[in-house]
């Protein structure tokens, strides 16, 4: 009982976006926009929550970009809105509208030092210049850049880059921050260690942020809901575990971590793959042939001198070894097995492959 | 975007203005020669070129100062730049600031000192046999003193052209892996790396040969008469036939122009080429792991 | 091949470049600092050591048309950049392809090919005889092709091409980010130019600048062939002491002429390079 009182209490006083009352929600309600014959977005519906960090992912086209440009004003729908706490901001210009944002790259202003360029919006808004060096400074420490107030953007690296135009996006205290795929121009290692970065300060300032990124694995370690898009509208959005575990198509199956298809046919409402007998998760045929979508980790592969299967490679990947495996009809499939336990199963020994006794996702012809 | 809201007025305005500041003029030009004073409409200005006195051999004249030119800039700039680019990259700068020297020196200034030196030939040489050479470039026929004042005036132009079409591919990856394919080292430079500067070969023979059909300060104050000192020299007593004659070679320049466009076309290959990079950068998204599998 | 053989290899092609502009550059310049600093050997005791020559050159005559050249220069130069960049940024922003290519095109060919036809085209057009002089009845209302005025706008014939394709490179090069990131910051379409077009800008609007005003100053061929001996100008200047048009002895009076203008030319130079330098760094 105290134990319980204990942890509830914990859990409050830990920052719980969800409950924000200060933080903003930002809404698009049914926007849609072409650029001549191409749909950008159709139809979107979502709502990022006061103080959360939602996450746009979907491949190149898919429309995320323009979303996120709709909410800072570049862009115009050509139907729907775009709801700041409720208020329809569609008539509301660029340059008035309480959103900060972080571009690809090549953002920073050349001729202005970093500070300069943190201060440039307090400049236009003829705040005097105590306070703008005062404030410019604040937020450069609070990227980790005191020390490169004076520098030129060509004098510093593509990280620090980023952190510079981070600053200057929090610069004016806006409601909404935005990030246009901030990360996507860096090394992997900055990358890394930027999103831990921008995650950190994200839930410091509590400001509710819409992140653009192509990267399935930038979305999920940093975002608390991602919305996986696809053909200018919403396929899924969720938490990222439950994105990864429980995908709601097969487009975001795929998209989201590496999946495999699996051979598999539908009988009674079940499906029958590997010689095991499956309930079906979500949509799916009555009948015939389908696929079913497996992660490597959920495979089981065991060594087996009478195996109908075949392990094709063997990779070592740190603390699990992904096997390539052919199945007894000819299609290959990738398992991962825990290291420790791939010496028994080199390349070219024969193997069982099971799958475990839960509801699966199958793709098929009319699911 | 804020552009898509308002119409681009201004640009239209801006268009329209600068149109009739430089069509204005060339038209003028071609009413001038065809409606003249008291005669009415007539293409005498026109059909009285050819036969012109002097027209062909200042023409000719031009035209194969023009040639030696060109031959004379790509001989001495080429196997210097690919060289350089090839074996010293310490002699870049180098080779820059000798090709931008000329810059410094306009053309009234150079002719200066050309006359000069050519006054020495017979003021201190005229018994040596250096002096023959002296005698040989100032041939009337074919003035060799010229084509070395356009060459040094052509350099700046022609090793900028050049040199943009070299930064866009790596001569040294390009020889390199010709050879390891077999190719000799001349060979490789030969047949690989020329013809991926062709663009750049056009666009510098281009400009020199503009530059010497409408160069006209070296050739008169040296004395001679190519192209452009004849229209002068026309000009004041047949004031129809030199405007007529500016009409045309403007005309002419033109057509020149779209030849080594469509020869050469560097302009569109650049720009496909930065566009396929900008796409690349675009789609350098790490494709979905799933397909791995597919 | 090895780097060892390779770099005399290097040198030895970049050798005839070099003898060349020995002979073709170094020879004539040569003789035009000797000259420049001695008296013509016509001159009573032959060539000797002088700086009588540099000292004539800036004062009278010499010294009203090296003015009138700097102030002709200048002044187109100036109208040709303050035109041009709204020229030049029509241009870049068009959305019709074939349009800019042909406005570059065009340029290329205007700014590279002033001189004769140009003066020529404009005698035609707004000359004593021209065909707007007469329609308009021009003549009356005081115009003439041959003053001061009359040349600022041949000049700019050649000087607004000049200046499009100066500066495009660097409209090219403001990328759409910088907007954006501005109007993002509060920026209205005012203050983005105010504060960030064209003080990114700056650099090359001036480099053009001095681009065109050392281009004005070297212009020889415009002037000859308009006839235009009413504006007094260095260039013309020369041409008259080269073909003689100098009492005997003077002779060299142009080659210090000369020199004065490669001063000009050298010091456009010397700011030209480095605002060009910083420029492409920004805009890269």
């Amino acid at each position: 009982m105290t134990a319980a009182t204990a942890s509830t209490k914990a859990t409050t006083s830990a920052p719980d976006p969800a409950d924000s009352s200060t933080a903003t929600t930002v809404e698009f309600r049914a926007l849609s926009k072409s650029f001549g014959a191409t749909v950008a977005l159709d139809g979107l519906d979502l709502t990022a929550r006061p103080g959360e960090l939602l996450a746009l992912l979907g491949p190149s086209g898919c429309g995320k970009t323009t979303a996120l440009r709709m909410l800072a004003g570049f862009e115009r729908p050509d139907s729907g809105q775009v709801l700041v706490d409720g208020q329809d901001i569609s008539g509301v210009p660029a340059h008035r509208r309480d959103a900060g944002m972080v571009f690809q790259s090549y953002s920073l202003f050349p001729h202005l030092t970093a500070a300069d360029n943190v201060a440039f919006g307090l400049k236009m808004r003829r705040t005097g210049a105590a306070e703008r060096r005062k404030r410019a400074h604040e937020l450069l420490e609070l990227v980790g850049l005191p020390q490169h107030a004076d520098r030129f953007p060509h004098q510093l690296s593509g990280g620090q880059q980023q952190r510079v135009a981070l600053a200057r996006a929090l610069a004016l205290r806006p409601k909404v921050l935005l990030l246009d795929e901030p990360l996507s121009a860096l090394d992997a290692k900055v990358r890394v260690t930027l999103r831990e970065e921008i995650r950190r300060l994200q839930q410091e300032l509590r400001i509710t942020t819409v992140f653009v990124t192509h990267d399935q694995e930038e979305a999920l370690s940093t975002a608390d809901r991602v919305a996986v898009m696809r053909d200018g509208r919403l396929e899924q959005v969720a938490a990222p575990a439950e994105l990864y575990d429980t995908p709601a198509t097969a487009f975001v199956a795929e998209f989201v971590g590496t999946m495999n298809r699996l051979p598999g046919v539908m009988a009674d409402g079940d499906v029958e793959v590997l010689g095991q007998r499956l309930p079906v998760r979500g949509a799916a045929p009555a009948q015939g042939p389908v696929d079913v979508l497996v992660r490597p980790e959920a495979l089981e592969a065991t060594a087996d001198g009478e195996g109908r299967s075949r392990v094709l490679t063997a990779a070592f990947h740190g603390s699990v070894t992904r096997l390539t495996l052919s199945l007894p009809d000819g299609a290959t499939v990738k398992a991962d097995v825990p290291s420790h336990r791939a010496a028994t199963l080199p390349a070219g020994a024969t193997v069982t492959v099971t799958l475990p006794q839960r509801p699966v996702l199958v793709d098929g012809p009319t699911a | 975007m804020a552009r898509l809201t308002r119409k681009p007025l201004w640009r239209g305005a801006v268009g329209l203005l600068a149109g009739l500041y430089f069509l204005v003029p060339v038209a003028a030009s071609v009413i001038f020669t065809v409606d003249v004073p008291g005669q009415g409409f007539t293409l005498d200005a026109y059909s009285g070129i050819v036969s012109a006195d002097g027209f062909t051999d200042s023409l000719l004249l031009t035209l194969e100062l023009a040639a030696a030119t060109i031959v004379l800039v790509m001989v001495l700039l080429v196997p210097a730049l690919v060289a350089v680019r090839l074996g010293a990259p310490r002699l870049r700068p180098v080779l820059e600031i000798i090709c931008s020297l000329p810059l410094v020196v306009p053309s009234v200034a150079l002719v200066s000192g050309y006359s000069s030196v050519l006054r020495w030939g017979p003021e201190h040489l005229s018994r040596t046999p250096l002096f023959q050479t002296f005698t040989a470039v100032q041939d009337k026929r074919f003035p060799f003193v010229l084509v070395l004042a356009y060459t040094v005036m052509a350099l700046p132009l022609a090793y900028r052209a050049l040199d943009s079409g070299l930064r866009a591919v790596d001569v040294r990856v390009l020889v390199e892996a010709a050879r390891s394919c077999g190719a000799s080292a001349p060979r490789a430079v030969l047949q690989v790396v020329l013809p991926n500067l062709r663009g750049a070969l056009l666009n510098a023979s281009f400009l020199t040969l503009a530059l010497v059909l409408g160069e006209y300060t070296v050739g008169a104050l040296l004395g001679y008469q190519p192209f452009a000192v004849w229209i002068v020299n026309t000009g004041g007593n047949q004031a129809q036939l030199s405007v007529a004659v500016s009409v045309l070679s403007l005309v002419v320049t033109w057509m020149l122009l779209l030849v080594f466009a469509a020869l050469g076309r560097p302009r569109d290959r650049s720009r496909s080429l930065s566009r396929s990079r900008r796409a690349g950068r675009d789609a350098a998204a790490p494709a979905p792991i799933a397909q791995e599998v597919a | 091949m090895t780097l060892r053989t390779k770099a005399p290899a290097g040198m030895l092609a970049a050798l005839p470049l070099v003898l060349f502009m020995l002979v073709a550059f170094g020879l004539p310049a040569v003789a035009m600092l000797t000259g420049a600093f001695s008296t013509s050997s016509d001159a009573p005791g032959g060539a000797q050591w002088t700086t009588a020559n540099l000292t004539d050159s800036v004062q009278g005559a010499y010294l009203t048309g090296l003015v009138s050249s700097v102030k002709l220069s200048a002044l187109s130069a100036l109208l040709a950049a303050v035109l041009g960049l709204p020229l030049a940024q029509a241009v870049v922003t068009s959305r019709h392809r074939a349009l800019r290519e042909g406005v570059l095109a065009a340029s290329g060919v205007l700014a590279n090919f002033g001189g004769v036809p140009l003066a020529f085209a404009f005698i035609a057009t707004l000359g004593n005889a021209g065909v707007l002089t007469e329609h308009l009845g021009l003549t009356g209302a005081g115009w003439s092709l041959y003053t001061f005025w009359g040349l600022v706008i041949v000049y700019l014939y050649f000087l607004l091409p000049l200046m499009v394709l100066a500066i495009t490179p660097a409209l090219e090069g403001l990328r759409k980010q910088w907007r954006e990131a501005a109007q993002n910051n509060g920026a209205t379409g005012f203050q983005y130019w105010r504060y960030v077009a064209l003080p990114v800008l700056a650099p090359s609007l001036l480099g053009g600048y001095v681009l065109l005003f050392g281009s004005a100053f070297a212009a020889y061929a415009t002037a000859a062939a308009l006839g235009s001996g009413s504006v007094p100008l260095i260039t013309v200047q020369i041409a008259d002491a080269l073909s003689g048009n100098v009492l005997v002895g003077q002779g060299n009076i142009a080659l210090a002429l000369s020199l004065d203008m490669v001063v000009v030319a050298g010091l456009v130079m010397a700011v030209y390079v480095p605002l060009q330098r910083r420029s492409a760094r920004w805009l890269d």
